[in-house]
């Protein structure tokens, strides 16, 4: 797409905006059931990746709204190789389900899941007809999620946005390695998950990523970064809690960083303008690393592995069956 | 894009989704989802950690623990109760305390430590352990903000402490290790007052933070959790040595200390093991240190496994007498013999306990009443000593 006709639209998609009559498109949308969690290509035992990159994603501080829902759409569209938004958001979602969006909000306002984004994924939501009281944005703290932005939303109308804090399932789960008691919200209110990490270098794991981020959903991640924390980021996405609630994953990549993770620093993250959407996590992971290793190379950094941070969980996923590791079987869509 | 919708199509579904952004009342919009009203959940001020480096890249090394976690912003160790913050490394849990109980000392258990007094026991979140068998996992496995912990500064323990007439405070119940910075200040202020300060720890400490910790302890217990490094990094992902090193170091640096062993079945309890272990006790740190075998009860991630049985406890008591251990005890089995004190000298019993309780107490100034034979261990309350200056 060239930049005029790119201007164009979203000039086009503003404008339409403003027109009253136009939530009309809304309310033509009708829900169908899901009934399967496929997180292999449409195209067959492939695992697709979608990278969406736009320059002007960003300006200044803010993030162009009418740009992420345009992405967002598109890319879930790639994803289901559903050829219209609505029909790939009902592919993904129904009415009935109460679907978890979770952020990543460690990095602080520098590289954490952007606000803006997580606004565009609930619209995606509401074409498929998922009533807003059935939204919950959640990441671990109610204080991490508001010094981003978040306005938190415990009990009442709309969309509710709060964190885990101190409520966690009162009995162990283990699988695998890890032991660990998992959020409530995660175990108890959602039928569905979203996860929406962010583009990142990790000091541990080496990428921070949708494995990773799911760190964020047991009380106890600090007891699992030895030996770059695998297995235990394969383990912990093996329980069914995460690998039956998981439909969609897209990852926040307005900002990447490349080193120095996962605390931002300005000086290891560039613009990387875009988000990446996938329903298998262990190919987004993969392709997440290559863009990071990748200009990792172009900054004259050795590689992850090199420096001792090879994130071998993503590999140790694939051989767990959570997804596909491998390049040659995965789909990477750009645009 | 094969299968999907032409521009006219595409640009029709986005802008329903746009519409019902900018539009929709009673939805949520971009303007109510962003915050703009007041801090929730305010954390407590933060007190920065003693004992760590910097190292570059804003990450720092931890120097507590034989652990050595580098750490990098934003992150936080293996104890979770300490974060890395632009290069400072923060306690997140000084003065908030999520435990405080006044215990008999023998609860502990300190069988040679002012018997029938009691001591203020507080805790903080946090462990540098991971024991599948952890008896208070749900404070000690557990990280600050996800457990109640109550605002309690030392001045207010050591109030407390003299409020309740006790002698001592006992750092407790999690690990003392990982709470370092609240344990010392409070220990070194009770100090001043003639309150004294009792650790009961994992003993997985470096040796600069436990000799500085020392000058303000009275006495320490120490887990002994087995006597293999297969145990220690199995069953409680952390190592053998350096935890012996720590009780040699007690040793050395002349400070009371007992040792207690969690017998769990089938995973600690073989007498090859027992053995090895009791004569490492009498060899380096000799023996007049009370070596406390207790029974482990189905707890955290062991729950398949049953409660010692009795036997198991009276075989381990009987290994460690005979590798000439002088006060060896049975602990959690309330009126086995096993929790009476026995004069090596006569062989009486000099301390009577069932359960927490002392029904008997034969030793005057440090001696068997009945023989004179010198039973060693802290009788008399501590005197106050002014702190040092650091």
């Amino acid at each position: 797409m060239n930049p005029q006709r790119r201007t164009f639209l979203g000039r086009t998609v503003s404008f339409i905006a403003s027109l009253p009559f136009f939530s009309f498109f809304k309310s033509q949308v009708t829900a169908r059931e899901v009934s399967s969690t496929r997180v292999t290509s449409p195209a067959g035992d492939k695992a697709r990746v979608v990278v969406l990159q736009r320059e002007g994603m960003v300006r200044g501080d803010a993030v162009d709204i009418n740009l992420a829902m345009k992405m967002v759409n598109e890319g879930v569209c790639h994803v289901t190789g559903n050829s219209l938004p609505s029909g790939a958001w009902r592919e993904l979602f129904t009415p009935k389900d109460t679907v978890g969006i979770k952020v990543n909000c460690l990095g602080g306002k520098g590289v954490s899941t952007h606000p803006e984004l997580v606004m565009a994924v609930v619209e995606g939501l509401r074409i498929a007809g998922v009533p807003d009281r059935n939204i919950i944005i959640w990441d671990r703290l109610t204080s991490e999620l508001e010094s981003l932005g978040f306005k938190i939303n415990r009990q009442g109308e709309g969309v509710r946005c709060f964190g885990t804090d101190s409520n966690y399932d009162p009995n162990v789960e283990e699988v695998g390695a890890v032991g660990s008691c998992f959020s409530s919200i995660l175990s108890r209110q959602c039928t569905t998950l979203i996860n929406m990490p962010v583009l990142k270098d990790h000091d541990l794991s080496g990428v921070s990523l949708s494995l990773k981020n799911l760190y964020g959903a047991i009380h106890n991640p600090n007891k699992y970064h030895d030996n770059n924390c695998d297995p235990y980021i394969a383990d912990l996405n093996s329980h069914p809690l995460i690998r039956k609630k998981l439909r969609l994953i897209i990852c926040d990549g307005i900002t990447g960083m490349y080193n120095g993770g996962p605390g931002f620093k300005p000086q290891g993250s560039w613009p990387f303008q875009g988000i990446i959407l996938s329903r298998d996590p262990v190919a987004l992971d993969r392709v997440g690393c290559e863009i990071i290793e990748a200009k990792r190379k172009e900054k004259g950094l050795p590689g992850l592995k090199e420096v001792g941070r090879d994130p071998k969980h993503i590999m140790s996923a694939f051989k767990k069956g959570l997804g596909i590791g491998d390049m040659k079987r995965i789909e990477v869509v750009k645009g | 894009m094969k299968n999907f919708c032409n521009r006219r199509e595409f640009l029709r579904e986005i802008s329903s989704g746009v519409c019902a952004l900018s539009l929709s009342s009673g939805f949520t919009t971009i303007e109510n989802l962003l915050n703009a009203g007041p801090a929730y959940g305010a954390e407590p001020p933060l007190k920065e950690a003693m004992f760590y480096k910097k190292l570059e890249d804003v990450r720092i090394e931890c120097e507590i623990c034989p652990r050595a976690c580098k750490i990098a912003d934003r992150e936080r160790g293996y104890c979770g109760n300490k974060e890395n913050r632009r290069g400072i490394y923060y306690t997140l849990i000084y003065a908030q305390a999520c435990a405080v109980h006044n215990d008999p000392i023998e609860k502990k258990p300190l069988f040679h430590y002012l018997p029938g007094t009691n001591a203020l026991s507080i805790a903080a979140a946090g462990c540098n352990f991971e024991c599948k068998f952890c008896q208070n996992w749900q404070i000690a496995q557990f990280r600050p903000e996800q457990v109640d912990s109550y605002p309690l500064t030392p001045e207010q323990i050591v109030k407390m402490t003299k409020d309740q007439g006790s002698p001592t405070i006992a750092y407790t119940y999690s690990e003392p290790v990982v709470f370092y910075e609240y344990m010392y200040d409070t220990a070194r202020l009770g100090r001043s007052q003639g309150i004294g300060s009792v650790m009961i720890s994992n003993g997985y400490i470096k040796e600069e933070p436990l000799v500085e910790l020392c000058k303000y302890l009275t006495a320490v217990k120490v887990d002994l959790k087995a006597f293999t490094e297969k145990f220690y990094k199995e069953t409680c992902s952390g190592e053998l040595k350096p935890v012996l090193d720590t009780l040699e170091r007690l040793k050395k640096i002349g400070i009371w200390f007992e040792i207690v062993v969690l017998i769990v079945p089938t995973l600690n309890d073989s007498e090859k093991e027992i053995r090895e272990m009791s004569r490492w006790i009498k060899e380096r740190l000799g023996n007049d240190v009370p070596v406390h075998f207790t029974r482990f009860h189905p707890m955290y991630k062991i729950k398949n496994l049953p409660p010692t049985p009795v036997s198991t406890l009276e075989r381990a008591r009987k290994i460690a007498q005979e590798a000439g251990i002088h006060y060896v005890y049975i602990g959690n089995v309330p009126g086995h013999e096993g929790e009476h004190t026995f004069c090596p000298g006569c062989k009486k019993i000099v301390i009577k306990r069932t359960g927490f309780f002392i029904l008997e107490n034969h030793v005057k100034g440090g001696k068997c009443s009945f023989c004179n034979y010198p039973i060693p261990g802290v009788w008399e309350k501590p005197q106050a000593i002014q702190p040092k200056k650091l």
